[in-house]
């Protein structure tokens, strides 16, 4: 499979905040990419570069193979894009938008947008200022996938809306992931909906990458571990192989990628046992990187 | 700052906001005033001692015109918190534990306040450089009541149209109050409201002070119910349930021609004429029918008005609607021109500036954006200046001779015929490099600002630093001349130091072409097409400028270096102009 986007060691700032730091990130078709971070982590700085809305002060940003803000044409035609904000002129009608997005686009699926159109029940002669949240992302996602474009990027999809439209919304998704060879980056602070959705994941914190890789391999490198001490501690117990520890007393809770058996080993050596270990979810992996960076003393 | 009160915090952030902007207002009117006084008195004619005085003296009325004027419309720096939209702009605040009146009438207060605090301390700084009695406190406290209707008619209503109508209504009402009592006396060879007699015209009546006073109640007790409405939600309701557009988004949707779907170009056309060209075309159509009309029907209601038994005017007939034609077709032509600004449609919201996310992710080429974006926005003011133009030329000989010899002592009615004889006896090559100047010239206006926009977004600590060292400059260069003529500074350093800035000026102009250029092209925003483009309407300028130098009686070959390059320099502006305009784009699309 091709490779689609090479971010290599990107960094960018913001008067004195440093929005991105070294960041490199490489995606191939055919795969659904999601991005997670708290807020500020650096995920919609990230995907405006990608964009060609942001210029690379430091590092390179390829896109088809190509620096999408010297070649926006290039790399924007093959692009679909629903921002954070849903952007949208509010004085257009959702057909005049429909009809606007596809002159841009000789691949638009007209019947594809009708079958969307119809399925998120969008009346086409009504303004995008009369249209709630809900449906204005909707709109936004209909032109952003119409045309079929080897890579949609949505920035925080499905956020702020209801439980159904952010169902369409993912359904629309894999609808379109279906489709051979394309590629989705999606941003999201919704950890299930990543879990749920992507292929592979990638974790940003402070504007740099902690952790990417494919979902599977992700879960499977990371376990929770329960442990008994023998001794009761008033403070989590230093121990290195934790990436976070949480609990009390003599029973204490762990995040870790290390393997089992050395993770053992260090809780013997605390006298400590292991008793019980699981693969860990997204969201403990997530709260134990960002604690990780948060709260170095804790975690060491 | 640390407030420690909801009045503080309101207080301290209304000065965040507007104290750029009050610095600017203040230095402005000080640089301006002075400016005009630098100029008066070094072009006042020193051996008529008559003329001379009038001519000072109408630089002290533009001067103070200029600090008055300064305060006209509502405060910016608040207004684009919302985008420039109607209601209130501080509706973060609508979240706080704080009374309405207390967010709406502190901000109002304050910039109420401040307005008239920049007119005195300007007024005073002219007054103390000039020696003129410039008046404070009776032309304050009219700035003072104007904003605070001003700032009113914006905040209080969503309604587009209505603070549009209101601020017309005062400034109309303020403005023929203010004349009437300045022109109340006639002065015989001489304009009426001389500085000598200031002290006195502007000795207003206390009952005006006390109107004043109730006007500014009045406007904050207005400004604070619809406030209210806005924050119960009242007003989100009523646009809920019956969506009402506002005043341009109306004028967007005037006409309903489909989005053409056949290419990218076409579709993004559409769009830009939709929303930045057909609006402004549309306001310059009404106001060209506007003009057409009053000066139809001025003259049968001067003459029912003069009829009038009850009616006396001092100069046998009076002058009421004939006027208005000629006072509004270069206010409504210079006001074409600034809606020329923005063609890249920058919006405002929050302090935050920056181009449209939609705009900006669709897949055209930077130069081929800024081409449309330019040409859409100029072809719709071209017309629109084109109708006002055409209204103007047509209200002439409907009003008569006599309005145009009462206001400018010239029978321009009467002059048609010689002005069409004129211009029919240019040859048509002569006729079309008018034309071409005037069409590339007006593009060249539109790009100008539309790259001035992009780059204070961009680069606004630059852009204003720049514009500050012009204006500094300018207004030394003024007060160079003055000292020149008074024999302060002698005439070939005068001349030398002249000469220096005009080189500079022309240097940095050729340099700035050549860089922006290279960098353009470097970074693959110019292309080969579009420079060609460009290089050919500047082409076509330069030979049409050329052409109209010759037609105003320019020889160039007995001219010096100096004289005959800045008199050619504007032929490379539509050029730099045009680089400059995919370029600055670049910088908002790209940040």
């Amino acid at each position: 499979m091709g490779q689609i986007v090479d971010v290599n060691d990107l960094s960018r700032s913001f008067g004195g905040k440093r929005a991105l730091d070294g960041v490199s990130f490489r995606a191939t078709a055919g795969q659904v990419y999601g991005l997670v971070g708290a807020n500020g982590a650096g995920k919609t700085t990230l995907l405006k570069h990608l964009l060609g809305l942001l210029r690379a002060t430091t590092g390179s940003v390829r896109v088809f193979g190509l620096d999408p803000v010297r070649d926006p044409v290039g790399v924007l035609s093959r692009i679909g894009y629903l921002s954070e904000e849903r952007e949208l002129p509010e004085w257009m009608r959702v057909d005049e938008l429909m009809d606007f997005t596809r002159a841009f686009h000789p691949t638009w699926d007209a019947s594809y947008a009708r079958e969307l159109l119809e399925s998120f029940a969008l009346d086409p002669s009504k303004k995008v200022k009369e249209l709630s949240k809900g449906m204005r992302a909707q709109a936004g996602l209909i032109a952003a996938v119409a045309h079929r474009p080897a890579l949609l990027i949505l920035d925080e999809p499905s956020s702020g809306l209801d439980a159904m439209v952010r169902r369409d919304i993912l359904d629309a998704i894999v609808r379109t992931v279906a489709d051979d060879g394309r590629m989705v980056i999606f941003s999201s602070h919704l950890l299930d909906e990543v879990e749920r959705m992507s292929d592979h994941v990638t974790m940003l914190h402070a504007g740099r990458v902690t952790l990417s890789g494919a979902l599977d391999e992700v879960r499977e490198g990371y376990q929770r571990t329960r442990v008994r001490f023998a001794d009761h501690f008033d403070q989590p117990p230093v121990l290195d192989a934790a990436l976070a520890l949480e609990g009390g007393g003599r029973l204490w809770s762990a995040v870790h990628n290390e393997p089992l058996d050395r993770f053992q080993h260090a809780v013997s050596a605390l006298g400590g046992e292991v008793f019980e270990s699981r693969h860990a979810t997204l969201e403990e992996i997530f709260l134990a990187r960002a604690g990780r960076s948060r709260q170095p003393v804790e975690a060491a | 700052m640390t407030p420690r009160s909801p009045v503080t915090a309101v207080l301290w952030e209304t000065w965040r906001l507007t104290r750029v902007e009050a610095a600017w207002k203040l230095a402005g009117g000080i640089a301006g005033g002075l400016a005009v006084l630098a100029l008066s008195a070094a072009f006042a004619p020193a051996d008529d001692p008559r003329r001379h005085e009038g001519f000072m003296d109408m630089g002290a009325a533009i001067a103070m015109t200029i600090l008055a004027l300064l305060h006209v419309g509502s405060w910016q720096s608040l207004a684009k918190l919302n985008g420039s939209r109607a209601g209130f702009p501080l509706y973060l605040h609508f979240w706080r534990p704080v009374r309405t009146a207390v967010i709406v009438g502190l901000p109002l207060a304050s910039v109420t306040a401040m307005s008239a605090v920049i007119y005195l301390v300007s007024a005073l700084v002219l007054r103390v450089a000039s020696g003129y009695a410039f008046p404070l406190l009776p032309v304050a406290a009219w700035i003072a009541g104007v904003t605070a209707v001003f700032v009113a008619a914006a905040w209080s209503t969503r309604d587009k149209t209505l603070p549009v109508l209101v601020t017309m209504i005062a400034f109309a009402f303020a403005w023929t109050t203010v004349v009437e009592r300045l022109t109340a006396v006639e002065l015989p060879d001489g304009f009426d409201w001389p500085p000598r007699l200031w002290p006195t015209l502007f000795d207003f009546p206390r009952s005006d002070y006390a109107w004043l006073t109730l006007v500014a109640v009045a406007a904050v007790a207005v400004t604070v119910a619809g406030v209210s409405r806005q924050r119960r939600g009242d007003a989100w309701i009523d646009v809920a349930s019956a969506p009402r557009d506002g005043f341009w988004d109306r004028l967007v949707n005037v006409f309903r021609v489909p989005c053409p779907t056949s290419s990218a170009t076409r579709a993004q056309l559409w769009l830009d004429l939709k929303t930045n060209g057909v609006p402004v075309l549309t306001i310059g159509v009404a106001t060209a029918l506007v003009i057409l009309l009053v000066s139809t029907v001025a003259n049968p209601i001067d003459a029912a008005i003069n009829a009038h038994p009850d009616v006396s005017c001092p100069i046998g007939e009076c002058f009421y609607v004939r006027p208005w034609p000629n006072i509004l077709t270069p206010f409504a032509l210079f006001a074409m021109l600034c809606l020329g600004g923005n063609a890249f449609d920058i919006r405002r919201r929050q302090g935050r500036a920056q181009m449209s996310a939609f705009e900006a992710t669709h897949a055209h080429g930077t130069a081929q954006l800024a081409a449309l974006k330019v040409l859409a926005r100029s072809a719709c003011v071209l017309a629109a200046v084109i109708a006002i133009g055409v209204s103007g030329w047509l209200s002439v000989p409907l009003l008569g001779d006599a309005v145009f010899i009462q206001m400018w002592g010239v029978p321009v009615s009467s002059q048609l015929a010689a002005i069409n004889g004129a211009i029919a006896a240019l040859t048509g090559y002569e006729q079309i490099s008018l034309v071409i100047v005037a069409v590339v010239g007006l593009v060249t206006w539109v790009a100008a600002l539309a790259v001035f926009g992009a780059l204070l977004t961009r680069h606004s600590r630059r852009v204003i630093l720049a514009a500050s060292s012009l204006l500094l400059g300018g207004v030394a260069l003024a007060l160079l001349a003055g000292a020149e003529s008074r024999g302060i500074l002698s005439t070939p350093v005068f001349d030398a130091i002249v000469t220096a800035v005009r080189w500079m000026f022309l240097a940095a102009m050729a340099l700035a072409t050549v860089y922006v250029c290279r960098s353009g092209f470097a970074e693959r925003v110019l292309t080969v097409g579009y420079a060609s483009g460009a290089v050919a309407m500047t082409a076509a300028f330069a030979a049409a400028w050329l052409t109209v130098l010759q037609l105003a009686g320019v020889r160039l070959p007995g001219m010096s270096a100096i004289d005959a390059v800045t008199i050619l320099s504007p032929a490379l502006l539509p050029l730099l102009v045009s680089v400059l305009a995919p370029w600055s784009l670049s910088r908002i699309r790209h940040t």
